[in-house]
């Protein structure tokens, strides 16, 4: 089973007048085939914590621990934007983080995660030649491919309109559904967020986690039923009542 | 897009006229009349009329020439010394450039020198090379190489400072391997901005080249031009201006263009990278050509 | 990209906070020192060049230019030479970024623009040497034959800028200005010109460095004063030293002019432009 386990972290980043506390004193811990959201306003340092879990960066203090079956995990992420490479077409992007990309395997399955994404076809386009919303299918397809044991997805679809981010968030239920992996959601969409997860960790401004609340609604969610809508209001009075969003 | 209604396209006179390509067509023709207005108002005896030169130049193409060497000769040894010092630019320069790039020592000892280099005249090294190299190949090859060193340098080292960090770190959380990671995100990263050095870098190192050649050479284009100034024919410097026009713009569009749609397939519109004409601010974001 | 927070005001500097600070010191310490270490290699291979590899009568060390400098500036022409140069960069390179301006204006019309395009090519990719040529070998010593070259080889500099400063024209605050009734006047003097201004600077900062170049040229070729004169007799007689001094001279003090007054003057009045100081 995969674990996430995070004690005591904390981040700060520049000297002097430019210094910041990105994070500050964060504890989580994530186990198993859940769907965890972290939610909060710009500055939060949610993506911090992300950059943090990717290994993009160190830590000031405090340990991070990903495991799957006490062995060190294989995690797969998807970015805000695509970040896909310009210069190479669909297929070899998803090929080019895979561990062996010259076996067959490797190709075979690559094409399977672009045909749950549907965009089966589409393999030897350049990313230029694709959708905003092609693009960051790629970009879940890539995440996928890698068979990882945990998902680190940050905002995801924050640059996609409403309607093509909403068809994205019900193929990435299917896909969590059907792969059963542990998922680690960084969003600013509180809506978002209780549609898709199990679980949502609240942040504030500096970098602290001020609520783990559980979400035990039946999926799938829609944003019209009135219990998402309470759970929607629950989580956005959290922020109210802390006075806690910066005017 | 409702009501498009066909307009019969009458090829009215006042359309045509402000069609682009007539617009293009009839710049030269705008610049032979004022040349024969010029001709027949100064009445000089060196000034020449527009037959004149093109006289000379058809002259020039049908190898009838009083100079020594006829004007394929001439450009076909100024295309060699360009390529020959060219290449040796691109090498020295590349190694440098990267080296800059990756280490900010390395960049903190060499950086002024590279941009005086760069507000360096070629007529400095031109001149110099004809005292120190006397006339031959040697002297234009090497002007060609430093006036090109400097662009090739700054242009590359740019392209290092501007990897798609978010690539790499992409790469890095994925655990992509370091020898793919160069061969599929940091070496097509940098073909632009390499692509810009070479291009850019090119038409440096032939200005530098034909300075090179009127003082370090006694033959090249730059030598020939010379020799007709110095002859007092002032429709042969004209004319001779006009086949570096030519020779320029064949370099531009038969060359450059047609690798550069080659290596760039994967941009949908061959937008370029904006050249980097000075090492310290890299900021300047108006493409301004040499 | 990590995420910016509000300012967090605590008491002492953190371990961390120490840490960078320490680190920062080290790399500008690190940076100072290869930098004075790439002052002394160059000098000094130029200084072992010069008499070892070269004969210094061709290529005069650094100590040796030092030495010439005060001589040049008291043999009086120093003064006159650095004047007859600048007076034709400012005549030659004040006509040609009048007459770029008015082209890169006038390309914003569909068909000005593609009537000049050719001509802007030309002018950027041919070499000076054949507008000096050409304007030396029709007018000679008149001022015609150094005014045409300049113009023709710095103006497409000036146009290119120009134009793309039009291009980018901030459309946007245009349109928020007609909808709030603003007069063109003020429109004009609001948002056109703040906008172009940082263009024509570059034009003129990059304009200026071709220009002094060009006009070198034509002074070696055709004049009796000037820096490029200067250069063109000392060779001939085998000065090197009085060359270098005579070159170096003019090319530090264009030098300066470029990199230190202009460019920190563009700095200096377009600090607004956040894009500029982002390297």
């Amino acid at each position: 089973m995969a674990k996430i386990a995070v004690r005591d972290l904390r981040k700060e980043f520049g000297v002097g007048d430019e210094r910041v506390v990105a994070l500050e004193n964060v504890n989580l811990h994530v186990e198993g085939h859940v769907f965890v959201s972290v939610v909060g306003p710009s500055g939060c340092g949610k993506s911090t914590l992300l950059n943090i879990l990717s290994g993009i960066e160190t830590p000031s203090s405090g340990t991070v621990e990903i495991t799957q079956d006490e062995e060190d995990a294989h995690p797969g992420y998807v970015f805000q934007s695509s970040r896909l490479l310009p210069w190479r077409t669909v297929m070899d992007n998803l090929l080019f983080v895979q561990r062996n990309p010259s076996s067959k395997e490797a190709r075979e399955r690559c094409q399977r995660y672009l045909d749950m994404v549907h965009l089966g076809d589409k393999g030897d386009k350049y990313p230029g030649e694709l959708s905003g919303g092609m693009q960051q299918r790629v970009g879940i397809a890539r995440a996928f491919c890698i068979e990882p044991d945990v998902l680190f997805m940050d905002e995801p679809f924050s640059h996609l309109d409403a309607i093509t981010a909403r068809s994205l968030r019900r193929q990435l239920h299917e896909m969590w559904v059907e792969t059963k992996k542990t998922v680690l959601f960084v969003t600013h969409d509180v809506g978002e967020a209780v549609e898709l997860s199990n679980r949502i960790m609240v942040f504030a401004q500096g970098g602290r986690l001020i609520d783990d609340i559980t979400v035990d609604l039946p999926f799938p969610r829609d944003p019209s039923q009135d219990e998402v809508a309470v759970a929607k209001a629950h989580v956005l009075r959290k922020f109210e009542e802390l006075d806690l969003v910066a005017t | 897009m409702a009501t498009a209604t066909a307009v019969p396209r009458r090829r009215n006179p006042v359309m045509l006229i402000r069609s682009p390509l007539v617009a293009r067509a009839l710049f030269p023709v705008v610049v032979v009349g004022v040349w024969t207005l010029i001709f027949y108002g100064l009445e000089s005896q060196i000034f020449p009329s527009p037959a004149r030169v093109l006289d000379f130049m058809w002259n020039e193409v049908r190898l009838e020439t009083l100079a020594r060497s006829n004007v394929y000769q001439t450009f076909l040894l100024s295309l060699i010394r360009l390529f020959t010092g060219f290449a040796i630019a691109v090498v020295v320069g590349t190694v440098i450039g990267l080296a800059m790039g990756l280490s900010k020592s390395v960049d903190a000892f060499f950086h002024d020198w590279v941009m005086a280099t760069l507000a360096m005249p070629a007529l400095v090294w031109a001149l110099f090379a004809g005292l120190v190299f006397g006339f031959g190949s040697l002297g234009p090859i090497l002007v060609t190489a430093v006036t090109g060193i400097p662009y090739v340098i700054v242009n590359v080292r740019e392209g290092v400072r501007n990897t798609p960090r978010e690539l790499f770190d992409m790469a890095t959380s994925f655990g992509v391997p370091r020898n793919r990671m160069t061969r599929h995100l940091l070496l097509p990263s940098l073909l632009p901005f390499f692509f810009a050095a070479v291009r850019y870098g090119f038409s440096i190192g032939w200005k530098g080249l034909v300075l090179a050649e009127v003082f370090a050479s006694d033959r090249g284009a730059g030598w020939m031009i010379k020799y007709w100034y110095d002859a007092h024919r002032a429709y042969a410097v004209i004319g001779y201006a006009f086949f570096f026009v030519v020779f320029a713009l064949f370099l531009e569009k038969f060359v450059f263009d047609r690798i550069y749609a080659r290596a760039f397939r994967w941009r949908p519109q061959a937008g370029t990278v904006e050249v980097v004409e000075e090492a310290a601010e890299p900021s300047v974001q108006q493409p301004t050509i040499p | 990209m990590a995420t910016t927070l509000e300012e967090q005001h605590l008491r002492a500097p953190s371990a961390e906070e120490q840490r960078l600070r320490a680190q920062q010191r080290r790399e500008t310490q690190r940076r100072w020192f290869w930098r004075i270490a790439g002052y002394v290699t160059v000098l000094g291979v130029w200084e072992l060049v010069s008499g070892w590899v070269l004969a210094e009568s061709l290529l005069p060390g650094p100590t040796r230019i030092v030495r010439t400098f005060p001589e040049i500036v008291n043999s009086g022409r120093f003064f006159l030479s650095f004047g007859a140069t600048l007076t034709r960069i400012g005549i030659g390179f004040g006509l040609a970024f009048i007459g770029g301006a008015v082209v890169g204006m006038l390309a914003q019309s569909r068909w000005f623009s593609n009537f000049f395009r050719d001509a802007v090519t030309i002018g950027l990719t041919s070499p000076g040497l054949i507008w000096a040529l050409m304007g030396l070998v029709i007018w000679g010593f008149k001022p015609q034959g150094w005014i045409f070259a300049i113009f023709l080889a710095t103006f497409a500099i000036v146009t290119v800028n120009v134009a793309e400063g039009i291009r980018a024209l901030p459309k946007d605050l245009l349109d928020m200005a007609k909808a709030f009734g603003t007069p063109t006047l003020r429109r004009q003097r609001e948002i056109v010109i703040p906008h172009l201004a940082p263009y024509l600077f570059t034009a003129l900062r990059f304009g200026f460095s071709n220009g002094w170049k060009i006009t070198v040229l034509t002074e070696v070729f055709s004049s009796n004063k000037g820096i490029g004169f200067e250069m063109r007799v000392s060779s001939q007689l085998f000065q090197l030293d009085v060359f270098f001094t005579w070159v170096l001279s003019f090319f530090v003090f264009a030098l300066i002019l470029e990199k230190l007054i202009l460019q920190k003057a563009e700095r200096r009045f377009f600090r607004w432009r956040e894009d500029v100081s982002v390297a």
